[in-house]
């Protein structure tokens, strides 16, 4: 399945860049994220970690998808090697620039350091220790109290991490709209954004079917890593 | 003397001064209940995770693990009143993250920490009975005593930062 970007009068060219799993995985991510945060400060621990569980199997999703979904959600599509990353940082600061087709090089390392930081708040999250033993992570029993102590700590200091690197996304896409004109925002929403001039690119849809079976993957591993794991000790 | 440098020897001597007050108010025998205060209390609950982490297990090893750690818990809340002292808070200048508030309301801490013993008490008895379901349950009531005392006379920055 693919779409066809289609031509206006004014030969600019509606694309489709965004596939709906990829945007779905995105705001769910944005949503859980800030749930998580809530229910810390707010000692609501168990929808904490109800939230965390969600978070792990939307990036686990995430990361499978990077390499079998649609051709801008993988990872060879748009993580190229740094000199490739240095010509586009060169030219950053060109108003005109070119439109990217999915994930700028740039955007390529915001992608990587997201995941990679999401991913380890949440891996702490899992070993972490609550004193009072209510909220403890689900694999804590595989650490002492006091290591499992120490890693709730570095999830707590881990999440000001994630903290940064959203700030930082958030004003890289401020300065994509505001200096470049560029709206990154709208096209993760909707799927598709309009580009001047006649376009050849068009988004390889992947199918469902591996949306599916990478979802069972994933909820597969965040069964074993919650519950599932006891069964066998 | 820049205006700046002025501020900072003042800043330090204010420091010094409270940091020399607080161990005369506090006395010698008052500070040194923290340390080992701070150990017992995490011993406990080191005690209450091997609880909860055997009840995860399809087997539970009641005689080497629950029950020596039910006992550990029960022992040690006995004597959990007697770890606070007036003058062994944040006044001592060591870093503690019992609140002012223990000396405060200390009727309310003494009635908290009473039921904090009911709790173990009654975990003791439970696991007597090496029934699962039950243990499980009153671990989590044990649990609940805890945190109503941490709630309210635990500073949060010990969620912050790394107690060692």
């Amino acid at each position: 399945m693919s779409a066809v970007p289609a031509m206006d009068e004014a030969s600019s060219a509606r694309l489709r860049i965004w596939d709906g799993p990829t945007r779905m995985m995105h705001w769910l991510l944005v949503v859980l994220i800030a749930v998580c945060w809530w229910t810390g400060i707010q000692d609501q621990l168990q929808w904490h970690l109800y939230a965390g569980y969600a978070i792990l199997w939307i990036v686990l999703l995430r990361l499978y998808w990077g390499f079998v979904g649609s051709s801008t959600a993988r990872f060879a599509h748009f993580v190229r090697g740094p000199r490739h990353m240095l010509d586009y940082a060169r030219t950053l600061h060109h108003r005109d620039s070119a439109h990217s087709y999915g994930h700028n090089p740039l955007g390529a390392i915001s992608v990587l350091v997201m995941l990679g930081v999401v991913l380890a708040v949440v891996g702490l999250g899992l070993f972490a220790v609550d004193v009072d033993g209510l909220y403890s992570g689900p694999l804590s029993s595989f650490v002492s109290f006091r290591t499992g102590r120490h890693l709730a700590h570095l999830h707590y200091q881990w999440f000001e991490y994630l903290l940064v690197v959203i700030a930082l996304h958030l004003a890289a896409v401020v300065f994509y709209y505001v200096y470049k004109r560029q709206n990154l925002v709208f096209p993760m929403i909707s799927g598709s954004k309009t580009v001047p001039g006649p376009v050849e690119k068009e988004l390889q849809t992947a199918p469902f079917w591996r949306l599916a079976v990478g979802a069972a993957i994933a909820s597969a591993i965040v069964w074993m890593v919650v519950d599932g794991i006891y069964y066998f000790l | 003397m820049s205006r700046f440098g002025f501020r900072r020897i003042c800043g330090a001597a204010v420091a010094c001064f409270s940091a020399i007050a607080a161990g005369a108010i506090a006395g010698p025998a008052e500070v040194a209940q923290i340390k080992p205060r701070q150990d017992k209390l995490r011993d406990m609950g080191g005690a209450l995770k091997a609880i909860d982490d055997e009840l995860k297990k399809r087997t539970v090893d009641w005689d080497n693990v629950v029950l020596p750690n039910v006992q550990t818990l029960k022992d040690r809340s006995g004597y959990l009143l007697n770890w606070f002292p007036k003058g062994s808070g944040p006044e001592s200048g060591v870093k503690t993250y019992a609140l002012p508030a223990i000396w405060q309301k200390y009727d309310d801490f003494v009635k908290l920490g009473k039921a904090m013993q009911g709790e173990t008490a009654k975990l003791a008895q439970v696991a007597a009975s090496k029934e699962m379901d039950a243990l499980r349950a009153q671990s989590l009531a044990t649990g609940k005593a805890c945190k109503a005392r941490h709630d309210n006379y635990r500073s949060p920055d010990y969620e912050k930062e790394n107690e060692d």
